[in-house]
């Protein structure tokens, strides 16, 4: 990889003394703030220096050797951005990348301030919303988009707007090198002109016609009704149009779920052999493969980058694997129905879950509008009759939905910590808990768990980083 | 089967935007509670509307799937007039009540016609009508609360043979400018609340019900329902800011 093509084959430049100045005081800030015990400071050094020397991100950027990439879509931008590292990281590549789902320009500026000498690459998750305002500013060689869903509709409207966004930003930046869901028919139609480098999914055979969670279907060219051949998850799969004759490209990189997966475990078939992934779900089959893609798009073979990936945990609230009580507690970031069902599937049925945690809040990082979960496929986790904590600012809509998909729910509770006791309460020995949960759903309950450890009302140990709540949107 | 209710759901694979099938589930849910059989009828581009359709839904779109909807929506204009005229109970979510109405404006000035069932008129105009609703409703001789959330562009106008569904004390409604929300003419409805609106308003879910099922129930109303759940959401809806 090292010796891989550079992105522009221009001499990376080095750093003003101003941005350097400025980058001493973020990075100092960003230390106050963790001592002081305030957050993980991921926010506030790209803040500062943003405001202290404008145009620093597009100028820090230019100095990685072998520059950046950029990671967008609806779903999976985090998982797939942190597999990307992780691959490169095995291939003795350092790189630079956003965590914890700060995705907004102070999340990328505040990760150039803090990394350290001899990082050659940066990944960066960037939100769909400013991605066409990143792309001019990082000049990514490689942008990798994981697929358009619907999702937080009180911002971006429209999928298609989304789509239109991506292909206007893939034409501002030339020479980029296009990595995208080739089972995703719109975003695919959206971006086939720049070339892409197509990854996808083996269909499933269980997999059936789009239910409530998939996006209206029709020929991203004509609009006519499409023929699936095969499908994964919602509207993903290889779809053709008898009409206009459009169909989903064969993906050069394509991943195949092996059987024996769980809510923590996923076992693949990809071009460069077989991994094991401590996560489960198709949709974690969609991350691998686009890392897969996007290491080979920046020279990495498949071989390395498979046996890398081996290496991969997952972050922050995806698949979290915690402790409550002396139990397992797996954490499931919940952004819409699509990803909802995928998590709900493995959720309904893994033996080892015991009690499910359901939270839902309404706060501008969840989307406003939570009529989605109407069409999440929280009737499975009815029939499996485990029993169910509707929790989160919206925890008496939960209640009502998980009333009308024929389960009965647990009495509703808001504040999560008194969620996460009623899970307890209503779980058999020896199976652990299950949260699903909105973005500050999530955090909230992330931070109920270290304050009841604190309070020692609950034995809680977090399993992963601790992280003091970035919002990402 | 032979239904007490039948349902019908149209273009439920492209209109679905906003919870939809969340309507479709408070309908079929709260009918079946008090013993009433339904059938679900989808109906898609190039199917018909079947006879004795006790409620047609249509749910919001994208501007994209309204506008592939186009030819197959404006052939429906007799059907839904006769399935309307035969008792049904025609209603429209957000983009489904744009749909419903006489025209739909574009941002570039050109009109799309609407199917006409209702006396309105939408324009498009910029900037969007984002937020919670808290709105007052009136219907068949009943008020109640109305809450959901709106999302929407356009703008619409009512006419002398519409009357509107709420007015809004808090939130934009129609068009942000009259204080009203929704459109009522005769069997057909029009609303801009997702929510989804129906799960979240056992009240105007019923008031649709007890149209639809008129004849079953001989004048007698709907049983109560244990609905606790459903009243304790709205509540605190009734209290959530903008």
């Amino acid at each position: 990889m090292a010796n891989g093509p550079r992105g522009r084959g221009s001499v990376p430049r080095r750093l003003g003394p101003l941005d350097a100045a400025a980058e001493v005081l973020g990075r100092a800030a960003g230390a106050a703030v963790r001592k002081a015990g305030l957050g993980a400071g991921h926010s506030l050094p790209g803040a500062i220096v943003e405001r202290l020397v404008p145009g620093y991100l597009a100028r820090r950027a230019a100095t990685l050797p072998d520059g950046t990439v950029a990671v967008s879509g609806t779903n999976g931008k985090t998982t797939t951005a942190s597999m990307l590292r992780t691959i490169l990281r095995e291939a003795g590549v350092p790189t630079v990348g956003n965590e914890s789902g700060a995705n907004l320009s102070r999340g990328v500026v505040s990760a150039l301030v803090a990394m350290p000498r001899g990082t050659r690459l940066g990944v960066f998750e960037v939100d769909e919303a400013v991605l066409a305002r990143h792309a001019a500013e990082l000049a990514p060689r490689v942008v990798v988009l994981t697929n358009i869903f619907r999702d937080q509709l009180d911002r971006f409207a429209e999928t298609e707007m989304v789509a239109g966004l991506f292909r206007r930003t893939l034409a501002q930046v030339p020479g980029v090198l296009v990595v995208a869901n080739a089972d995703d028919p719109l975003l695919w139609r959206a971006v086939e002109e720049f070339d892409p480098l197509g990854f996808g999914v083996a269909p499933l055979p269980g997999a059936g016609p789009g239910g409530a969670d998939a996006e209206p279907e029709a020929c991203p060219r004509c609009g006519r009704v499409p023929v699936y051949a095969g499908r994964t998850m919602a509207h993903l799969g290889r779809a053709s149009c008898t009409a206009c004759g459009w169909r989903s490209p064969e993906p050069a990189v394509v991943a195949e779920v092996l059987p024996g997966g769980g809510i923590d475990r996923l076992e693949l078939a990809l071009p460069g052999g077989r991994v094991v992934l401590p996560v489960g779900g198709v949709h974690n089959a969609y991350n691998a493969a686009a890392a897969v893609a996007a290491a080979g798009a920046l020279g990495v073979g498949a071989a390395e980058a498979v046996r890398g990936l081996a290496a991969f945990r997952p972050r922050f609230g995806r698949a979290e694997a915690l402790t409550l009580g002396g139990r397992p507690a797996w954490v499931f970031l919940m952004k819409n129905p699509a990803g909802a069902g995928v998590v709900v599937r493995e959720v309904a049925a893994d033996p080892r879950v015991g009690a499910v945690v359901l939270a839902v809040s309404d706060q501008v990082s969840d989307g406003r509008d939570i009529s989605w979960i109407w069409d999440a496929d929280f009737e499975r986790l009815a029939a499996a009759g485990l029993p169910v904590v509707p929790a989160g600012r919206r925890a008496a809509d939960v209640a009502v939905r998980l009333r009308y998909a024929g389960a009965e729910p647990a009495p509703a509770e808001e504040d999560p910590a008194a969620a996460l006791r009623a899970a307890l309460a209503r779980c058999p020995a020896g199976k652990g808990i299950a949260v699903l949960a909105t973005y500050t759903a999530m955090l909230d309950v992330r931070h109920a768990i270290t304050r009841t450890r604190r309070d020692r009302m609950l034995d809680v140990r977090a399993g992963g980083a601790g992280d003091a709540g970035e919002r990402n949107r | 089967m032979n239904a007490d209710l039948v349902l019908v759901h149209l273009y439920p694979d492209l209109l679905r935007t906003y919870g939809d099938r969340g309507n479709v589930l408070a309908l079929v849910r709260r009918a079946e509670w008090r013993g009433f059989r339904v059938e679900v009828a989808p109906v898609s581009r190039g199917e018909r509307v079947p006879p004795g359709a006790g409620i047609v839904l249509l749910g919001g779109g994208t501007d994209r799937d309204q506008e592939i909807l186009g030819e197959d929506l404006v052939g429906r204009r007799e059907e839904l007039d006769a399935a309307a005229t035969g008792g049904a109970v025609v209603v429209g979510i957000c983009g489904g009540y744009q749909l419903l109405g006489r025209r739909y404006v574009a941002a570039d000035g050109s009109a799309i016609d609407g199917l006409g069932l209702l006396d309105v008129v939408t324009e498009a105009a910029a900037g969007r009508m984002v937020g919670n609703v808290h709105a007052r409703a009136w219907l068949d001789g009943r008020d109640f609360d109305l809450v959901g959330f709106e999302n929407h562009g356009g703008r619409t106008r009512l006419g002398p043979a519409a009357r509107p569904l709420a007015s809004v004390p808090r939130g934009q409604g129609n068009n942000g400018l009259d204080g009203t929300e929704g459109a009522v003419q005769g069997a057909v409805l029009g609303t801009y609340l997702h929510g989804p609106v129906l799960p979240a308003n056992p009240d105007f879910a019923d008031a649709l019900l007890a149209r639809a099922l008129a004849r079953r129930l001989g004048g007698e109303p709907l049983a109560p329902l244990g609905d606790r759940l459903e009243h304790e959401a709205l509540a605190r809806a009734r209290r959530r800011g903008r």
